[in-house]
């Protein structure tokens, strides 16, 4: 007797499903017909999508017209555009103590300020990073799973690994020390904080970035390269005048999913921040958002939605400006 | 100058070795094509020459210039890819320019020199398109007139043609062909067509394995091969190979049994071969004369092409195939028994074991060259 193989398991495996599976599947072909049969496979991923992302979208826009602080549609009172008239009244946008919604503002300006730096700290990383992966080097595979493996871990481990490694007796302050370098609360200072913000958010998302360009600059023909390299093209001038333009798609689209999932920050920076301190230093949209509805039992739903619903437009508009500019460089 | 020096060149990626101590000159304004079946090392003899690839030994000198550590760029060569490696987000003005520029050539002269080879490949009117715009046949001149910008010492062409139709690949290997009269730089062209070799070569080189066959112009080789090798690549349809053996040598040539009574005739140097050897026989499909004497030949079914006709068949009584050229119509029935006969000094004869040619008799091979 010979041991079966695993392909064997695995051929007798699925035989087992195909029988078990095909007696109902002809059951429903017969009863729908084969032509809307796709609709039947279609149905389970469309049920969950309307489940857990179209409804709450249309109840997230249906309070946003609501007041009070009842959970139900029936408890919560019909108020028309309050709601945003409160997120939106202001003296000057520019200080946010000048409006009715101090911290939806603050919020919205710390927003604006990290998805600058993010946007252009993490660009600049993953290119640096797919360039130089790019090329033919030692142990290229390993490097390549390095990079990618933060964004394999949850968003509040990454927080909780890097308060450990910034907090007042945490790794990097006694590494400081041993230099002789006093020691920092980096998470209680407003500039350290913000900056440590952005380099977690870096380190954590890059890699994924880092695959979008890699991909890009493998699917660039080497004989481009070669033509260039007898061309007499510095590297420089490659970099710039051959591999960035032709790079062009794939940046666009890490520029614009960067620029959404930025404005989205919150998880990492709520856990690493202890709430988006210190102060209101890094208080993000989204956190305004949690801490309406859900925090120190405010319960104000309606103003929550009404702010998701705003930032939900700027997402949108980001996303039309891909799909625009992406059919725009395809043709 | 655009003479090329190679010396026991050899290549190998990792284990396995590409190309074998390759020794070889050619001359400034040669037009030479290296060809041989796939994974001869032919490509990658050119992307060496080029600079695309290091050796593994041997030495590199053009003009007299040892450029073995030099970059593609310095080599003062151009190459055109296979693929054309045109730059895609670049118009046809600036794929020619971008290496005049790097090169910090003036405005002027960069201009100058589009407009002359715009004007040489007649592709003015594309110049502010971009690549995927044009058709195979405009995207490969764009090819040749970035390497003609750059007025290099030496042409390299990689396959250039493959990529097109047959009619426009006839029109395009015309047009190579004169622009090398024109410009009379060296170009070296790689292709696996011998039709190509044979059409455009000033001389080829024949590449089998990693090592050269051998090299000569486009009629010695097909009049003279050197070996079994060559004398199979080089001709369409391939040559008719017999068996035989030398049954007599004399001062003109030697007598060969290849076991049909008739016995053949070739003009070998009497010193190169002896009695009772073993021979194969090699005659062109075009060197026949149908008659009333030679070789029984069984016909099996002839293919007609207008101005010439191949007839395929056997000898009689025996298995290899055997073509034989007509020129004009002929239309043999299957069955009909034809008597072949080589012509006269186009015998060519093989040592079945080393697979080299034996010389031909002196007085004869001058004899071949009035014929061609």
């Amino acid at each position: 007797m010979s041991t079966p193989k695993a392909t064997d398991l695995g051929g007798r495996a699925l035989d087992f499903v195909m029988g078990v599976v095909e007696a109902p599947i002809n059951g429903f072909e017969r009863l729908m017909g084969r032509k809307r049969m796709p609709y039947l496979f279609l149905a389970p991923n469309l049920i969950l999508f309307g489940i857990f992302t179209f409804l709450p979208i249309a109840i997230a826009v249906g309070y946003a017209f609501t007041g009070g602080t009842g959970l139900f549609v029936s408890e919560r009172p019909f108020v028309g555009f309050d709601n945003f008239r409160q997120l939106l009244q202001c003296e000057d946008y520019l200080r946010p103590g000048s409006c009715r919604e101090s911290l939806f503002w603050t919020a919205v300006w710390n927003t604006l300020w990290f998805v600058g730096f993010n946007v252009a700290a993490t660009l600049l990383v993953a290119l640096v990073t797919a360039l130089i992966l790019n090329r033919a080097m030692a142990a290229r595979g390993f490097f390549r799973a390095m990079f990618f493996y933060p964004v394999l871990l949850s968003p509040v481990v990454i927080g909780l690994i890097w308060k450990w490694f910034l907090d007042r007796n945490g790794l990097l302050n006694a590494f400081l020390q041993m230099l002789g370098v006093p020691p920092e609360i980096f998470l209680l200072d407003v500039g350290w904080s913000r900056f440590f913000v952005v380099v977690v958010s870096v380190w954590f998302h890059m890699g994924f970035y880092t695959l979008i360009l890699l991909a890009g600059l493998q699917a660039i023909p080497k004989d481009l390269y070669e033509a260039a390299a007898i061309d007499a093209a510095s590297p420089r001038r490659t970099l710039f005048r051959i591999t960035l333009p032709l790079l062009g798609p794939n940046l666009l689209v890490v520029l614009i999913l960067l620029m959404i999932r930025s404005v989205q920050i919150f998880d990492e920076a709520w856990v690493l921040t202890n709430g988006g301190g210190p102060g209101t230093a890094n208080s993000f949209i989204v956190q305004y958002i949690y801490q309406m509805a859900f925090g120190s039992d405010l319960r104000l739903f309606g103003l929550a939605s009404a702010a998701s619903v705003l930032m939900g437009l700027v997402l949108l508009a980001l996303t039309l400006i891909q799909l625009r500019l992406g059919r725009k460089m395809e043709s | 100058m655009g003479n090329l020096k190679l010396t026991n060149v050899t290549k190998a990626f990792g284990a396995l070795t590409v190309l074998h101590g390759i020794d070889l000159t050619i001359d400034n304004g040669k037009f030479v094509v290296f060809v041989g079946p796939s994974g001869c090392g032919k490509s990658t003899l050119l992307r060496i020459i080029a600079g695309l690839e290091d050796i593994s030994a041997g030495g590199i000198e053009i003009g007299g210039r040892d450029v073995v550590q030099l970059s593609p760029a310095e080599r003062k060569i151009a190459m055109v890819f296979q693929s054309y490696a045109l730059y895609p987000h670049m118009s046809v003005r600036k794929n020619l320019a971008f290496g005049l520029e790097n090169l910090k050539f003036k405005r002027s002269e960069i201009e100058t020199r589009i407009g002359e080879a715009a004007r040489m490949l007649a592709i003015e009117p594309y110049l502010d398109r971009k690549p995927r715009q044009l058709s195979g046949g405009q995207r490969q001149r764009v090819a040749i007139g970035r390497a003609i910008v750059r007025n290099p010492d030496i042409f390299l062409f990689d396959e250039p043609l493959s990529n097109l139709d047959a009619a426009l690949r006839v029109q395009t290997r015309a047009e190579i062909t004169r622009l090398h009269r024109q410009l009379r730089t060296t170009m070296i062209y790689v292709t696996h067509d011998q039709v190509e070799a044979m059409t455009m070569a000033d001389e080829i080189v024949v590449l089998n394995a990693g090592r050269i066959e051998q090299v000569g112009t486009p009629l010695e080789l097909f009049d003279n091969p050197r070996n079994l090798f060559v004398a199979g690549f080089l001709g369409s349809p391939r040559m008719n190979m017999l068996k035989g053996e030398v049954t007599a040598v004399g001062e003109a040539g030697v007598t060969i049994d290849a076991g049909y009574g008739a016995p053949l005739s070739a003009s070998i140097d009497p010193a190169a071969a002896k009695v009772g050897q073993a021979v194969l026989v090699g005659i062109r499909p075009a060197h026949f004369a149908v008659g009333d004497e030679g070789l029984p030949f069984v016909v099996q079914y002839h293919e007609s092409l207008g101005t010439e006709t191949y007839v395929y068949g056997t000898l009689e009584g025996r298995d290899e195939q055997i073509i034989v050229h007509q020129t004009g119509h002929f239309a043999p029935r299957p069955g009909d028994l034809l008597r072949i006969m080589p012509l006269s000094g186009r015998v060519h004869v093989f040592d079945p074991d080393s697979g080299l040619a034996l010389p031909q008799s002196v007085s004869q091979r001058s004899d071949v060259h009035e014929h061609a």
